[in-house]
C-alpha cells in the first residue's frame, strides 16, 4: 500500500513538470502585455519597456522558462506582476479559503446527493424517483450565478438569517456551500442512482432477500458498498474541480478564492501569477485522485494495491 | 386634516433624517466601521506605484498630497500651504504646512517632500504617474519647511499635477525601511492609517489620533471586494455593507423605493468616445467622420442604455475640468450624415471594423452594438470585435506602421482635474502611440500649438480661452464620436453620512459616519 503511494507521489512529478511548460507557453501565447496593463493610463513608452525589463520578459522566453523551473525547485514561485508580493503569499491566503469552500461544498454534495440517489434506486420510476431526478436536473442546469444570487436573496435580504457576502465566520460558509454543493449533489444523486439501480438488480442482492433479510439490511450492506465506487470516483473528480476553485460562485459571494485569483491573473496577464496558481491546482487534482484510489481499497476490500 | 398635517410633519422630519439636514444639527455620531462594497481590489498600496482608480480611493484616506482638488474643480492647498511662482515660470517655491506627522511618527518637512517626489522621478522606480511631475528637473530644501521644484520648462498644469494621488507624500522612514514590503503596508498622513490588507477580499483602516486636520469620526474602514454587481447591490440592501460602489443603472429606480438606502448619482471626470484612425482611409476624411458623429445619436444612448445617468458630451473633458468649455454636441441628423457621406464620395455608404474592449467601460459592448446599428441607416457597416481589455490596450497603442485599427471605443478619465491631461494626451502629435494615448493619430498643427501654449501660460483666464479655440478645433475636426462622460452611481446605507463620491471616480469617506 504504501510503497503504491510513493510510486504514485513520484509519478506526479513528470505531469507537474508537464503542466508547468502548459501553462507557461500558454499566457505567453495570449495577446496582450502586463507591462502595459501594470503601467496604466498615463503610461509612456519608457516605462512600458522598464517594467517589462524589471520583469525579465525582454529574455529569451526559453531562458525565461529554466529560470522559472529553477527558482520552482526552491519552492519560489516568483512575485505577481500586479502586487509585487510573492505569489506563494498570495496563493497561501487563497487556498485556504477554497479549501474550506471545496469542503464544505462537497460535505453538502454528498449529504443531499448520496441518500437522494439511493431513495430513488430503491423506487425507481415512482413519483418520488421522478420528484428527485427532476430536482437533480434542476440543480444541474442552475447557472451558480443565478441561484447563488437568489439565496442571497431569500437568505440575507428577505429573510435576514445569514450574510451576504463575505468570509470569516462559519455563517458565512453556509450560502456559497449549498450553491457550489447543488451542482454537485445533483451529479452524485444521478450516479448514486443508476449505480445502485445496477446492483440491486444483481444476483447476490436476490439472494440476500431470498435469504429474508430486511429491505434496510440489504441496501445498507449489500448494494451500497458495492454501488459506491462509481459514486467515490465521482466525489472525488467533483472535489478535484472545486479544489481548482468555482470562479463563479466566488465572484457572487465575495469569496477570495483560487478560481478568481486565477481569472484576475489571467485578465491581467499575471504569467507567475497565473503559472504558480495552475500549478497547485493541478498538484491538489493529481493528490485527490490518488486519495480516490486509495478511498477505492476501503470501499471495496477486493481492491488491493501492491 | 390635523392627522394629515401630522403626517406630513412625520415626513419631513424622516426626508431631513434622510437627506441629513438632522446631522447638521447635531455633532456627528463618533465611532463605528463604515463598509464599502467595491468591485475591485487595490493592486497595491505603494502610493506611488498603483494605477486604478479604486487604488487611488484607499490611498488617499491614507496619504495625502500637495495639493487637493475638490470636487467643484478648485485646487486647494493641502500639505502644501501656500506656493509662489517665479516671473519665467521656471522656480515654483512651496510653503509646507507645519505640525503634521506620519502615522509612524516621522515629521513631515522639506526632506520627506523631496524624498518623495525625487522616488517618483526616479526612472527606477517605475512609477507609472511619473509623467506628471516629469518637468521637475530638481527639488531644492530651501529650508525644513519649504521646498522648490526647479522646472526645465514653466509648466502650468504643475500645481493641478500635485492633488493627484499619484504624488501623494508617503513616509520616508517606512519606505526605506520596509523595503518591497511597503506596498502592503502604507503609511502616509491622512486622516486613517493602514490596518491590514487581505488580497481579493478587504482592506481596512482606522483612524490616525494624532492627525493634523479635522479628526476622523468613524473608527475604521473597510473596503470589501465584491466582484458580481448583483452581490454588491444585495449586499447593501441585506445590510452587509454601508456602501455599493458601481450600481448598475437598470437598480436605480428598484433601490429608490427602499426607504433604507439611498442612491446617488455623480459625474465622474471621464470621457468615452470612439477614436478614428485619422491618418488612413476612409476616416482620414473629415467628412467621414463628421458623418458618423451625425449618424449616432448621443441622447438615445445615454437613455436607453445607461438609463440616463451619463451626460453626453459636448467638448472632448467633461464639465467639472478646469479649462473645460461647452463647445458643441453634433445633433443626430441621418440625412446630414448621409449627404456628407455622399460629399466625401461614399454615395453608397462604406465598411470598417469597429473594435472595442468588453467589461471595461459601464455597458461598453452594448453602446459599441447601438452605435453599429445607428451607422447602418447611413450605409455604414460596421463589423464589430471585441477584445478583453489586455489585449486591446496593447493592440490600440501600436504604433501607425503596425496599428491595425479603423474605428475603436477608449475612455478617459482627465483624473489631475486640468484639461491638459485631457487633451494634450490624447490630441497632441507628439502623443501619438506609442508614446503617449493619442490612439486616433490625429495631427493639427494649431491644436499642436494652442496646447503647447496653454502649457506655458501660468494665467488660467488665458489658458481656458487656449483650451476653448483648441477644442473647437478638434470638435470640428472630429478626430472621436463624442458620445458621454459617465457617471457614478453609488448606493448608501440611510445611516450613512458625510461619504461622497468625487468626480475623480473615488469615494470620500474622511468626514463620515454613521447615525445610530
Amino acid at each position: 500500500m504504501w510503497a503504491y503511494i510513493g510510486k504514485r507521489l513520484l509519478l506526479t512529478l513528470p505531469v507537474l513538470f508537464g503542466v508547468s511548460f502548459v501553462v507557461f507557453a500558454m499566457v505567453r501565447l495570449i495577446p496582450g502585455d502586463p507591462a502595459e496593463i501594470m503601467a496604466g493610463q498615463a503610461a509612456t513608452k519608457e516605462l512600458v519597456e522598464g517594467i517589462r525589463r524589471d520583469l525579465g520578459l525582454d529574455r529569451p522566453i526559453l531562458v525565461q522558462y529554466v529560470d522559472f523551473l529553477l527558482n520552482l525547485l526552491e519552492g519560489d514561485l516568483g512575485h505577481s506582476i500586479r502586487s509585487r508580493i510573492p505569489v506563494t503569499v498570495e496563493l497561501a491566503v487563497r487556498v485556504p479559503n477554497t479549501v474550506i469552500l471545496a469542503l464544505s461544498g462537497i460535505a453538502v454534495a454528498t449529504l443531499v446527493g448520496v441518500p437522494a440517489g439511493i431513495v430513488s434506486a430503491v423506487k425507481p420510476y415512482s413519483v418520488i424517483d421522478t420528484l428527485v431526478m427532476l430536482v437533480a436536473l434542476a440543480g444541474l442546469s442552475m447557472p451558480v450565478f443565478w441561484s447563488g444570487l437568489m439565496l442571497i436573496l431569500v437568505f440575507a435580504v428577505v429573510l435576514g438569517w445569514l450574510p451576504a457576502v463575505g468570509t470569516g465566520t462559519p455563517a458565512h460558509v453556509v450560502l456559497p456551500a449549498v450553491t457550489v454543493g447543488m451542482t454537485s449533489a445533483a451529479i452524485i444523486a444521478r450516479m448514486t442512482r443508476s449505480s445502485m439501480l445496477e446492483v440491486l438488480r444483481s444476483d447476490y442482492v436476490r439472494t440476500a432477500r431470498a435469504k429474508g433479510l430486511s429491505e434496510g439490511l440489504v441496501i445498507n450492506r449489500h448494494a451500497l458498498r458495492n454501488a459506491l465506487i462509481p459514486v467515490v470516483t465521482v466525489i472525488g473528480l467533483q472535489m478535484g474541480t472545486l479544489l481548482s476553485g468555482a470562479v463563479l460562485t466566488e465572484s457572487v459571494f465575495a469569496w477570495p478564492g483560487v478560481g478568481r485569483l486565477i481569472v484576475e491573473g489571467i485578465l491581467a496577464r499575471d504569467y507567475p501569477l497565473v503559472q504558480g496558481a495552475v500549478l497547485v491546482v493541478a498538484l491538489s487534482f493529481v493528490l485527490v485522485n490518488l486519495l480516490v484510489d486509495v478511498l477505492y481499497a476501503a470501499v471495496d476490500p477486493r481492491i488491493r494495491y501492491e | 386634516m390635523r392627522r394629515d398635517g401630522f403626517l406630513a410633519l412625520v415626513v419631513i422630519a424622516s426626508l431631513m433624517a434622510v437627506t441629513g439636514f438632522a446631522a447638521a444639527a447635531a455633532p456627528a455620531p463618533r465611532g463605528g466601521t463604515l463598509i464599502i462594497a467595491d468591485g475591485v481590489d487595490a493592486e497595491t498600496l505603494d502610493g506611488h506605484l498603483y494605477t486604478s482608480s479604486p487604488t487611488a480611493e484607499r490611498m488617499n484616506h491614507i496619504c495625502e498630497t500637495l495639493f487637493d482638488l475638490t470636487p467643484e474643480g478648485k485646487l486647494v492647498p493641502k500639505l502644501a500651504v501656500s506656493y509662489t511662482i517665479s516671473a519665467d515660470g521656471r522656480r515654483v517655491t512651496l510653503k509646507l504646512r507645519s505640525g503634521v506627522k506620519f502615522h509612524d511618527g516621522t515629521p513631515l518637512d522639506a526632506r520627506a517632500v523631496k524624498f518623495n517626489l525625487d522616488r517618483i522621478l526616479d526612472r527606477e522606480t517605475r512609477a507609472p504617474w511619473r509623467g506628471l511631475i516629469d518637468r521637475v528637473q530638481e527639488v531644492v530644501m530651501l529650508d525644513p519647511s519649504t521646498v522648490v521644484l526647479l522646472l526645465s520648462t514653466p509648466f502650468a498644469p504643475l500645481l493641478a499635477h500635485l492633488s493627484h494621488s499619484g504624488t501623494c507624500i508617503q513616509s520616508p522612514t517606512a519606505i526605506a525601511t520596509k523595503g518591497a514590503g511597503y506596498a502592503r503596508s502604507p503609511v502616509g498622513t491622512g486622516p486613517f492609517k493602514f490596518k491590514e490588507w487581505v488580497s481579493g477580499d478587504r482592506v481596512v483602516v482606522t483612524r490616525f489620533d494624532d492627525y493634523w486636520g479635522e479628526k476622523a469620526s468613524l473608527d475604521e474602514i473597510q473596503w470589501k471586494v465584491i466582484p458580481d454587481d448583483g452581490a454588491r447591490v444585495a449586499a447593501v440592501e441585506a445590510g452587509t455593507v454601508h456602501v455599493a460602489k458601481r450600481v448598475p443603472p437598470r437598480e436605480i429606480e428598484r433601490l429608490r423605493g427602499i426607504r433604507a438606502l439611498r442612491v446617488e448619482i455623480v459625474p465622474s471626470l471621464r470621457t468615452i468616445f470612439v477614436a478614428f484612425n485619422t491618418q488612413r482611409p476612409p476616416f482620414n476624411n473629415k467628412k467621414v467622420r463628421q458623418a458618423l458623429n451625425h449618424a449616432v445619436n448621443k441622447e438615445a444612448i445615454v437613455k436607453a442604455i445607461l438609463g440616463g445617468t451619463a451626460r453626453v458630451s459636448d467638448a472632448p473633458i467633461a464639465p467639472a475640468v478646469q479649462g473645460y468649455s461647452s463647445i458643441q454636441t453634433y445633433p443626430y441628423d441621418p440625412d446630414r450624415a448621409r449627404a456628407l457621406l455622399r460629399e466625401a464620395g461614399f454615395p453608397t455608404g462604406l465598411k470598417a471594423v469597429f473594435h472595442h474592449p468588453t467589461g471595461r467601460y459601464i455597458r461598453d459592448v452594448e453602446i459599441a452594438a447601438a452605435i453599429q446599428g445607428l451607422a447602418r441607416r447611413i450605409g455604414v457597416d460596421l463589423e464589430l470585435q471585441t477584445m478583453d481589455w489586455a489585449t486591446y490596450v496593447s493592440f490600440v497603442r501600436k504604433p501607425l506602421a503596425e496599428n491595425a485599427t479603423q474605428m475603436h471605443m477608449l475612455g478617459w478619465g482627465t483624473v489631475t482635474g486640468d484639461a491638459d491631461y485631457g487633451l494634450y494626451q490624447l490630441f497632441h502629435s507628439a502623443s501619438w502611440p506609442p508614446l503617449f494615448f493619442n490612439t486616433a493619430f490625429y495631427k493639427n498643427p494649431q491644436v499642436d500649438s494652442l496646447l503647447d501654449r496653454a502649457r506655458t501660460t501660468f494665467d488660467q483666464s488665458e489658458r481656458n480661452r487656449l483650451y476653448r479655440q483648441a477644442m473647437e478645433i478638434i470638435v470640428d475636426d472630429a478626430p472621436w464620436i463624442f458620445l458621454h462622460s459617465e457617471s457614478q452611481v453609488t448606493a448608501y446605507r440611510a445611516e450613512v453620512g458625510g461619504v461622497f463620491m468625487h468626480p475623480q471616480e473615488r469615494l470620500v469617506a474622511q468626514g463620515g459616519f454613521l447615525r445610530r
